[in-house]
């Protein structure tokens, strides 16, 4: 972000999304990513977060769903793209790491051969092209890239090794933007600040943009730059975190902001203060 | 639980008799129907189960001694058939009443045959009586004296009325009310048949007492034979009929006083070659199948002796023909059963122009001799039969598939596809006389296997088969009839449109507290004597 | 200690699957008389130095038939068994994964083929064949129909769970790093599905081995002289006296032992893949 003009758009996405004859998930959300910034997307659960992440990778049912608007990602509107279109921007420019780590890895394959897989979906080389790619997204989460490792089920490791494994996964291709759908909810706390820690530090190294998508305001203002807030499908509050939540101006945005615990409240303001 | 108190109950009943030293007059005879009874009316059975219980309720005029195989009076004390076979006219024996107390008179007799000739009825009893158009006079003579004729010549008139139970022209019980030993008394559809000693039944024994002994029959329903053997091992049935050779030897092996080998019986196993023109066989197969040669060297160079020895483990006899050795009048004692000779069956088939090739047969075109016998699945007899044939046939180079099909499939293939090269089965003979094979025989029957419903004989023998067995049906004279139907299983010997394989034997269990019972090769084997079993 | 004695079990039932394959390969050497011979002079005769099992009704060898029989249907009902698992795989398996019509379709299908009059379609199968083919010909038909038809019931299974894999995060994790539809079936759904394919694979073995046997009374199925374990396991049908003559009970034996070891060795696989 610090390279990155503030004006450098990445993503800027205007859209609505109705399942069927309810009432819209997403109702005229805008939201724009700027190039190397984190973007906080804050709201409960049920609230259309997760719909806004499946929408920009194009993987909502169109059967069941219908989306309306723009998503403008480098030069072109992902809402327009073919499905063959779309899977060459998955995992290569736009990425997702989910919620759950241990559900969102295959329990039946090795890591290896996860990592394998994905680093197959868009490139083609050697299989020592592939195990360099892999040590090297491996070492960037901190993790060991022996064999030994690389050998086990995902029901050998621990929820934050999985958590690590699967954003070794997403990074593989060095996206441009990471979509990290409440990616540190299910941990506990103590691993979900080394996660956290790192996906600050992929975003200062490589300058990935992330939007990160929390129902927990708390965890989400430490890395930060800027937050909106959604709530019941519109988004009723966006800005640089420490603003919004030195000043939260929506209702919702007060409630949020009161929900956090008195201890974290200095913690939190001042760390989004220091930025 | 229930079947342990009621075991004790009976062995405590049956140490009461002992004490009491009564042997007869007690106690209850216990065996299985092998399915459900279709009818209670005698003159409608058709069925193993219902003839059953005809043979222990109705009461007949005649009745031909299963041991002796001699026709004996019953409620006839006489008869006399007429010369041309047409009439018959029975004496009576008087003072018999009816199970329910209704008296016997000629008058019963006369409705019971009118009845049987009834064309609305159908009786499959009356068709051995149907040999020309016509209606049957009945004439009452005397309560004691009736004169039954017939339209046309009936073979073997007397002894058809074995099978005629009598019934009451007046009693309002109909065909419950009964002549024989026995009568039924409870009937749950299903699982059982109780039949209890008939209170006025007229015979009795030397010493004069009433028969029969026992009190009651109970028949259970049990199609299962492994059920059944179960069962008489457990002392919960005191006969088995028609007993298997497996268990014959095993139950033997154990307690050789019970099982009865009554030496062969009326029942063949034969294969024979599909002979119809219009099969859709090929016509090189045509042309062996309905070659007198060929078909005897299949049959010579089959291994009789093997069968009967190893699959029936002895309880069989090599089978000479259509009559078995147990029909002690019909049979033609001058065939022996064709002698197993591969050496002779080559030859022979060298002769005809086939030649052995590297140990395959072939025929002069050069066509292997191959073929399949079909048999039906599930009988393990004929399924070892055809096996053992199989490798017989191996020695003279012919090469045999076996099939086994089921039931339904097999019959389609008999008889209306004639799809088939060669069927292996087995014929059940009730009857001893030669008119009961009548529609095997006649080449325009149905039933005349190798090649069925033929418009004229397309053989010369088959036409003096045809031939012989008119005569020998329309004849009233026994040795005329004999001499005609010698000649009939001299032909069948020498061009084998059945080849025979073993005639099983009779076999049975009797339980060690059945007294009296003495078993034949005659249904029903075990209890044909059955007013004069006792139970110790 | 757990895993080390796990292994030691799949490495015995590794060795029993060899040596029951090797053996009954080798049958030529070890029973040169073949199973066809019949010793009418020892029919149904109990063990001997001559008969290691004794021989059947009809004489035959019982030893060389265990043998022989083993050969047809170690080789033919494993492969039957692979079939019939591979139709489920792709039949519920891909039905499931697509989803919609197609599942719907694929339902359709199984629902038809459960409910279809087995016993008369088999009877007019037979009734096509011609009447005279080898035995060997006979048996390899029977499998084949076998595996034909053994899917129906794993494939509703795994239509329900390869529905429920799609949908399920790992998927989509996957489907979100870009990776097409076939390889996600392949790499990503079908892993997931081996527990019910190996369940359907080894309880199809013995159940086909059974219903080999069965289709004999439609005249499918081996034919004469040709053993099968299925024939052999029909010898067993009404013997009223096991007790007295437990060679006989050999066969069923075998099966029982084979069944056991073909679940062990793959128990192991369906454990790694969990």
């Amino acid at each position: 972000m610090h390279s990155a003009k503030p004006t450098d758009v990445l993503l800027s996405a205007r859209v609505s999304v109705r399942y069927g004859e309810k009432p819209p998930v997403l109702h005229d959300v805008e939201v724009s990513i700027r190039r190397g910034e984190v973007f906080g997307l804050i709201g409960q659960s049920g609230s259309g977060k997760s719909t806004l992440a499946m929408t920009i990778l194009g993987l909502l049912d169109r059967k069941k769903s219908q989306v309306e608007g723009t998503i403008q990602f480098e030069g072109s509107n992902l809402l327009q793209l073919r499905e063959r279109e779309l899977r060459e921007l998955r995992g290569c420019k736009i990425a997702l790491v989910l919620q759950s780590p241990l559900s969102s890895l295959n329990p039946a394959l090795k890591i290896r051969t996860q990592l394998k897989e994905a680093w197959r979906a868009h490139a083609s080389g050697s299989a020592s092209d592939c195990d360099a790619a892999i040590r090297a997204a491996m070492e960037s989460v901190s993790l060991p890239a022996s064999d030994e490792f690389l050998k086990k089920h995902p029901s050998q490791m621990s929820v934050g090794q999985a958590q690590r494994v699967l954003i070794a996964m997403a990074t593989l291709h060095r996206p441009a933007l990471l979509l990290a759908d409440e990616a540190t909810s299910a941990l506990d706390v103590i691993t979900q600040a080394e996660i956290l820690t790192l996906f600050r530090q992929l975003n200062r190294t490589t300058g990935m943009s992330i939007l990160y998508i929390s129902h927990d305001l708390a965890s989400v203002a430490g890395i930060c730059d800027r937050i909106a807030i959604l709530h019941q499908g519109t988004i009723v509050e966006v800005g640089p975190t420490g603003e919004v939540m030195a000043n939260p101006r929506h209702e919702y945005t007060q409630k949020l902001m009161a929900a956090i615990p008195q201890i974290m409240r200095p913690i939190a303001t001042a760390t989004a203060a220091s930025l | 639980m229930c079947t342990q108190h009621r075991k004790s109950f009976l062995i405590s009943i049956a140490a009461c008799f002992i004490l009491a030293g009564s042997a007869f007059g007690q106690g209850e005879l216990r065996f299985c129907l092998r399915s459900e009874p279709k009818t209670f009316e005698p003159l409608k059975v058709e069925d193993e189960a219902s003839a059953t219980i005809r043979y222990l309720t109705g009461g007949v005029l005649v009745r031909m001694n299963r041991q002796t195989q001699a026709l004996e009076p019953e409620l006839a004390q006489s008869w006399k058939v007429s010369k041309d076979g047409k009439q018959i006219i029975f004496k009576l024996r008087s003072g018999i009443s009816f199970s329910d107390g209704t008296p016997f008179s000629a008058e019963d007799v006369a409705y019971t045959v009118q009845q049987l000739m009834d064309p609305a009825l159908h009786s499959p009893t009356g068709d051995a009586f149907r040999s020309g158009p016509g209606n049957v006079e009945t004439k009452i003579i005397s309560p004691t004296q009736i004169s039954i004729t017939f339209p046309a010549p009936v073979a073997g008139l007397d002894h058809q009325f074995d099978q005629v139970a009598i019934m009451s022209a007046h009693s309002p019980k109909k065909e419950m009310a009964v002549l024989g030993p026995f009568m039924v008394d409870d009937y749950k559809p299903g699982a059982s048949l109780l039949l209890k000693r008939n209170p006025n039944y007229w015979k009795t024994d030397e010493q004069g007492r009433h028969l029969p002994y026992i009190d009651s029959i109970r028949l259970d329903i049990q199609p299962n034979r492994d059920v059944e053997m179960l069962r008489f091992k457990r002392n919960e049935l005191d006969l088995i009929n028609t007993l298997d050779s497996e268990y014959f030897d095993k139950l033997g092996a154990i307690s050789p006083q019970l099982v009865h080998d009554a030496g062969p019986s009326l029942d063949s196993e034969q294969m024979w070659f599909n002979e119809v023109a219009k099969s859709p066989l090929p016509a090189y197969k045509k042309a062996w199948f309905r070659s007198e040669a060929f078909r005897r060297a299949i049959s010579e160079a089959i291994n009789r002796e093997d069968l009967s020895r190893v699959v029936f483990r002895g309880h069989a006899q090599p089978a000479v023909g259509p009559v078995s050795p147990a029909n002690k009048f019909w049979f033609n004692a001058k065939l022996k059963p064709e002698s197993y000779s591969p050496d002779t069956a080559l030859k022979a088939l060298q002769a005809e122009g086939f030649r052995m090739e590297n140990g395959t047969l072939k025929d002069k075109d050069g066509n292997a001799v191959v073929f399949s016998i079909i048999t039906n699945s599930g009988n393990k007899y004929r399924e070892r039969m055809a096996t053992m044939i199989q490798d017989d046939l191996q020695k003279i180079g012919v090469h045999v598939n076996v099939v086994t099909l089921d039931f339904p499939s097999l019959i389609e293939r008999m008889t209306q596809s004639f799809d088939y090269e060669a069927i292996l089965l087995g014929l059940t003979n009730v009857g001893l006389d030669p008119n009961e094979q009548m529609n095997v025989w006649l080449s325009s029957s149905d039933n005349h296997q190798w090649n069925p419903s033929e418009k004229a004989p397309e053989t010369a023998w088959e036409a003096e088969i045809d031939k012989l067995m008119r005569e020998q049906a329309s004849s009233a004279d026994p040795k005329k009839r004999k001499e005609a139907f010698d000649r009939v299983q001299e032909i069948v010997f020498e061009e084998a449109p059945f080849i025979y394989l073993v005639n099983r034997n009779a076999l049975s269990a009797v339980a060690a507290n059945v007294q009296g019972a003495s078993p034949v090769i005659l249904v029903p084997q075990t209890y044909w004597n059955v007013e004069r079993i006792s139970l110790k | 200690m757990r895993i080390g004695r796990a292994t030691t079990w799949r490495g015995a039932a590794c060795a029993v699957l060899l040596l029951v394959a090797g053996v009954s390969l080798a049958a030529n050497w070890i029973a040169p008389e073949g199973y066809a011979k019949q010793y009418r002079e020892a029919a149904d005769a109990p063990p001997s130095h001559a008969h290691w099992l004794g021989t059947d009704e009809i004489g035959r060898d019982r030893f060389a038939r265990v043998l022989y029989g083993t050969r047809i249907s170690l080789l033919l009902a494993p492969a039957a068994a692979l079939l019939s698992t591979l139709m489920a795989a792709l039949i519920g398996g891909l039905s499931g994964y697509l989803g919609g019509a197609w599942s719907r379709a694929a339902m359709a299908v199984t629902d038809l083929f459960l409910s279809l009059p087995w016993l008369f379609l088999l009877i007019t199968v037979r009734a096509v064949l011609p009447l005279n083919v080898s035995p060997l010909f006979s048996v390899l038909v029977t499998f084949l129909i076998l595996g034909l038809l053994g899917w129906t019931s794993a494939a509703r299974v795994l239509c329900a769970t390869s529905a429920t894999l799609r949908d399920s995060d790992f998927v989509r994790q996957a489907r979100a790093s870009g990776i097409g539809a076939v390889r996600l079936f392949w790499m990503h759904v079908l892993p997931n599905l081996k527990p019910v394919l190996y369940a359907q694979f080894w309880i199809s073995i013995p159940a086909f081995i059974l219903s080999e046997a069965n289709l004999g009374i439609l005249g499918l199925g081996v034919a004469e002289p040709m053993p099968s374990w299925g024939s052999l396991l029909k010898e067993l049908e009404g013997l009223v006296s096991v007790g007295e003559e437990p060679w006989k009970l050999v066969p069923l034996i075998l099966l029982a032992i084979v069944v056991t070891s073909f679940q062990f060795v793959l128990a192991r696989q369906e454990e790694a893949a969990a």
